[in-house]
């Protein structure tokens, strides 16, 4: 494993504040981000709400933290379930090669061909207003990423000596990804799914921007900046904290990634 | 290509772009020539689809392209349009139009009645307020248009008033009767039409009420209320509609800007399924209604304190406002005492239980109107304070129709018009007639409603008609088929270059030819 | 040659069964009732009722079985007949040629934009890697691509058209109106784009052959024209054709912002409304495009690298 740089502590440090943040404040803090007080609408951080309301009076802190959570879950579980199909995919073309190699391409190939967009709003429309179809969604989006750099990766490393030896000398599948490919694949799909997950916070925002996805009043950040930028004049601080926290996300999570390139 | 010849093919790219970015604003400047010659843009968040009235109508009439045979004043009175006046027979069932010499469509060709009768056959076969009325022909007699009726009908003139109604030059029929263009007889003829955004309109020079004073006018359809208000900000537009209720207060403030308010004949109210076990009892439907802090969501969500609806008519809708009855007004103590009346009591949540079973109902809504979500959240919250344990499903506007067929919807959060044509009998008559409506009553109806409904139907007396009208809405007002919650008031912020603008409260018409350039 | 022709070609073929099927399915497998969306989109929520839905039920001839109606798409398709859209009732191709047409435009706008920002910081970072002004860019590229698209449109619209009045905020038809939305996408675009350009600087600068242009004794600038710049170019343009799909289907939050006609917005309405034959429309043609874009990309590189097209 490479040793860890500076950037990418500092991207794990702020990942974690953020993580602090979502799930400590409904520890401290009781209520219910979408409980609305029409007559606490807006109002400056500070006081009895510590960083204010939103224009139904709701509570900012708990609403964030909420929608850290929401977007730090789909991000995990999008990337988990990306990474794992993109990772076996991707070993399995590169280690097998042959017509399996040019199957999983193909498919591969022709997934990328069809617009993801419409791809995430058909399975939002079959079931509105419901999780999976954005997990489903954006998996569909992000595993091929995984699948090209695993198998170009694992092309690499099957056809080094040291994999020609452990089969010659008899050693199972398992025993040979363990000890040659996972070791080259984990900085990579670490990478990989850092970006992964940066790119997934950033589309379901993107979602809520224009109103498709999470349905109010769960606390979405997306949903959450369309709704107060109306108020950008009046209450701009309360309508940066969203824009700030994906900012926050999405940074420490490219971070993480060693602001390499994809 | 070398690198060299690459290198120096980016440069001249960047030299252009860059020129392009430098001039743009000099180019803009230079189009807007002579002050006359100024082009207009009004922004509005309605799209655009196609040219058929039945779907698409309105953006014609609003930007005076196409008119109706008869027209509408500020109040939705029926004034003379393409006709110049008309009669009734003593029956009340054959109407006879007299149409307005001199008349010519944007092809040249003169009106005529075979044209009007023409059009208004092909609007009848479409869906829209004629194919609703009990027409038997219309024919085109001695130069007028006659409209025989199988039974009196009194809102026949605001049907015909109705922007799908609208009368085309035979040019712009194909052969199977749909519209492929629109050409019309209005002081605008349109120039350039791009669905879903763009309808670009040029002055009709032989207009038979003389040449408008703005030459040119582009409508566009923008979604986003924020992008609508940067256009009135900067300068791109000179009228836009619809304004978020935070931009009204920062745009009045604007010294360029001039913002005017308007109440219009919608309303947001709920749709209440009748048939439901709890909602049966009127008793609940008060509670519900009695829960609605009315004036809260006025003021916290619509900024308008003013919107808070006391009875279903707004006052603006003359007749049919009835002064004398009780306002709708909040008062949970008695929305609770009605609900204990019923044997429903608080659970260890605060949710009411009976019989074991808690109170709980799920409010339908839809997106397309922004305020409809926020307004269905503020109901949720302050039926919970009563006990009622209220899910909220935003979905499909179609899912509250199918579900008022299928039976399935229990309360539906709509924002209706009661005058898509100008006189509100028509929305009445398909919402509250004997079997509901689609919109309107679900498994309620009320005898003595449909019969005063029947006889504004029939009647030719102001009189007469004007207490029927306080009947139905007096019989609306105490059975709550359907809960007021806010009126609507149409907004608009208008450039100080402008004068003349003016809002049509049944958004008929942008009163394009009224408007000047201030000098 | 012919080879990766036919391999392209195939890959057409396969795009447009795949996207035929899988829309359809999904299409058909979304809840409600068919006949209301449309009726819905047609006329809207102020017309729309039972009355309505079932003329439309009616014209439509929506009871007809489905596999029917996939492969009389198919075979409209083998005529080249796209179909017309359930809720304008227009062709849609004419729909698809307008809508797509301009996201192209706003997409290629902003391509050419960040082509002439990003690369040529990148590779200026690249020659000094480690210097002020790589470390800089850095800084900069980050917090770029940490900021969501519609933050960095509102902050031009206010700077550049609201305060200093310079171009259009929003709107459609005039050149002026698609510098703001295009800069916006080629800010975002330029962030990534001057990385991948800086990291294939590095790489070709400290190889070998770099080296050795130096030492047999070529000027810097020479040294970098005839051994640099050509390859670092593969990899930007390999970067810059993928982006440019996502960019033609990602710029719906843009499109919104800045009232722009587009295929974003064009297909969120379509899946609302049950417009199928649009959907399958546009699914198509938007695939086509990506493979026609993987070739122009082969070529390209191709060109630029004579190795690839030995292997």
């Amino acid at each position: 494993m490479i040793r860890p740089s500076r950037g990418q502590w500092a991207g794990v440090a702020l990942l974690l504040l953020l993580a602090l943040f979502a799930l400590g404040v409904p520890q401290l803090i009781p209520g219910d981000p979408t409980r609305q007080s029409l007559s606490n609408a807006l109002l400056p951080p500070g006081g009895p709400f510590p960083l204010g309301t939103d224009a139904f009076g709701r509570d900012m802190v708990l609403r964030l933290a909420a929608a850290i959570r929401l977007s730090l879950g789909i991000a995990l579980l999008t990337t988990a379930l990306a990474g794992v199909i993109g990772v076996a995919l991707g070993v399995l073309a590169g280690a097998c090669g042959g017509w399996v190699d040019r199957a999983l391409c193909g498919v591969a190939d022709t997934l990328l061909a069809l617009p993801g967009l419409l791809l995430v709003l058909l399975l939002v429309a079959i079931a509105p207003g419901q999780f999976w179809p954005l997990y489903l969604g954006v998996s569909l989006v992000l595993w091929v990423e995984y699948f090209r750099m695993t198998r170009a990766a694992a092309l690499r490393i099957a056809a080094s000596p040291a994999v020609e030896a452990s089969r010659l000398l008899g050693f199972g599948p398992v025993y040979r990804f363990r000890r040659h490919y996972w070791p080259e694949l984990a900085p990579i799909t670490l990478t990989v799914g850092a970006f992964g997950s940066a790119t997934s916070v950033m589309s379901v925002a993107a979602l809520g921007f224009v109103n498709v996805g999470v349905r109010p009043p769960t606390p979405e950040l997306g949903q959450m900046m369309i709704e107060l930028m109306p108020y950008y004049n009046e209450a701009p601080l309360i309508l940066a904290q969203p824009i700030l926290v994906v900012f926050l996300l999405v940074l420490a999570l490219n971070l993480i990634a060693g602001g390499k390139t994809q | 290509m070398t690198a060299f010849q690459r290198l120096r093919f980016g440069a001249a790219l960047g030299v252009c772009l860059a020129a392009a970015l430098i001039t743009s604003p000099t180019v803009r400047a230079a189009t807007a020539g002579k002050p006359d010659d100024r082009a207009l843009t009004i922004v509005a968040r309605w799209e655009l689809k196609n040219a058929d009235p039945s779907v698409n109508g309105y953006a014609f009439t609003r930007m005076e392209v196409a008119e109706t045979l008869v027209d509408a004043d500020g109040n939705g009175t029926p004034k003379p349009g393409l006709a110049e006046g008309w009669e009734a027979s003593a029956d009340g069932r054959t109407w006879r139009f007299r149409l307005r010499p001199g008349v010519s469509f944007h092809d040249g060709t003169a009106l005529t009645a075979d044209h009007v009768v023409t059009a208004l056959n092909h609007a009848r076969a479409k869906p829209g307020s004629l194919s609703k009325a009990p027409i038997q022909a219309i024919t085109a007699d001695n130069g007028a248009v006659v409209i025989q009726l199988a039974e009196p009908f009194s809102p026949l003139l605001s049907f015909l008033a109705d922007s799908a109604s609208q009368i085309l030059a035979p040019a712009s029929y194909d052969d199977k009767g749909n519209v492929t263009q629109v050409i019309g007889t209005g002081p605008y003829r349109v120039a350039e039409f791009k669905p879903p955004q763009h309808l670009v309109v040029t002055r009709y020079d032989s207009y038979w009420g003389g040449p408008a004073s703005i030459a040119k006018a582009t409508y566009l359809a923008t979604h986003r209320s924020e992008t609508r208000t940067v256009m009135v900000e900067s300068g791109d537009a000179q009228i836009v509609f619809n304004l978020d209720p935070a931009s009204v207060q920062r745009l009045s403030r604007n010294p360029k800007l001039t913002v005017q308010a308007v109440p219009i004949p919608r309303v947001i109210s709920v749709k209440v399924n009748a048939g439901h076990p709890l909602l049966s009892d009127l008793r609940a439907r008060q509670a519900l209604s009695l829960a609605i802090d009315r004036t809260g969501i006025a003021v916290g969500i619509l900024r308008q304190p003013e919107t808070a609806a006391t009875q279903l008519f707004p006052p603006s809708l003359g007749a049919w406002h009835t002064p004398g009855l009780p306002p709708l007004t909040q008062n949970v103590d008695r929305a609770k005492a009605l609900l204990a009346e019923m044997g429903w009591k608080p659970g260890s949540d605060g949710v009411l239980e009976k019989d074991g079973k808690r109170l709980r109902l799920t409010l339908r809504t839809y997106p397309d109107r922004p305020e409809l979500p926020p307004v269905a959240t503020a109901l949720a919250d302050q039926w919970r304070a009563i006990g009622v344990d209220v899910s909220i499903a935003i979905g499909h506007f179609s899912d509250i129709l199918s579900g008022h067929q299928d039976g399935s919807l229990e309360l539906g959060l709509i924002a209706r018009s009661l005058a898509v044509a100008p006189d509100p009998l028509g929305t009445l008559m398909q919402d509250f007639g004997p079997k509901g409506g689609d919109w309107g009553a679900m498994n309620w109806s009320n005898p003595a409603l449909t019969e005063a409904i029947d006889r504004i139907l029939r009647s030719q007396q102001a009189e007469e008609s004007a207490a029927a009208k306080r009947t139905v809405g007096t019989i609306l007002h105490q059975e709550l088929p359907v809960i007021p919650v806010v009126w609507y008031t149409q907004t608009a912020a208008v450039s100080k270059t402008l004068k003349g603008f003016e809002i049509d409260p049944f958004e008929r018409s942008y009163l394009l030819s009224r408007l000047r350039w201030v000098e | 040659m012919i080879r990766p022709i036919l391999h392209r070609v195939a890959q057409a073929v396969l795009v447009a069964l795949m996207v035929g099927v899988l829309t359809f399915a999904l299409m058909r497998s979304l809840p409600g009732d068919m006949a209301w969306r449309v009726a819905a989109g047609r006329y809207g929520y102020d017309i729309t009722d039972a009355a309505v839905m079932e003329q439309v039920r009616h014209s439509l001839a929506l009871d007809q079985p489905a596999a029917l109606a996939l492969l009389s798409w198919f075979g409209d398709l083998l005529r080249l007949d796209l179909g017309v859209s359930l809720i304008s009732e227009l062709p849609v191709v004419d729909e698809i040629a307008h809508q797509l047409g301009a996201s192209v435009t706003l997409a290629l706008t902003a391509l050419l934009l960040s082509v002439l920002i990003g690369p040529p910081l990148g590779v200026l970072a690249g020659l000094r890697p480690g210097g002020g002004l790589d470390r800089a860019l850095f800084a900069l590229s980050i917090t770029l691509r940490a900021l969501p698209q519609f933050v960095i449109g509102l902050l031009l619209i206010y700077g550049l058209a609201i305060v200093f009045g310079l171009l259009p905020a929003s709107g459609h038809g005039e050149a002026g109106h698609v510098v703001l939305p295009a800069l916006t996408l080629a800010i975002g675009l330029a962030a990534v784009s001057s990385r991948v350009a800086r990291d294939a600087t590095v790489a070709v600068t400290s190889s070998g052959y770099y080296r050795f242009g130096e030492t047999k004794g070529l000027r810097p600038l020479e040294n970098f024209l005839r051994h640099g710049l050509r390859n670092i170019a593969v990899p930007i343009v390999t970067y810059l054709g993928v982006q440019l799909v996502y960019l033609i289907e990602g710029v719906v939050v843009v499109e919104t912002l800045f009232a722009w006609p587009g295929i974003g917005h064009a297909l969120v309405h379509a899946i609302l409304a049950r417009d199928v034959p649009m959907i399958q429309g546009t699914a198509l043609v938007m695939g086509l495009m990506f493979v026609l874009l993987n070739a122009g990309v082969d070529v390209v590189c191709g060109g630029l690298d004579p190795r690839r097209r030995a292997s």
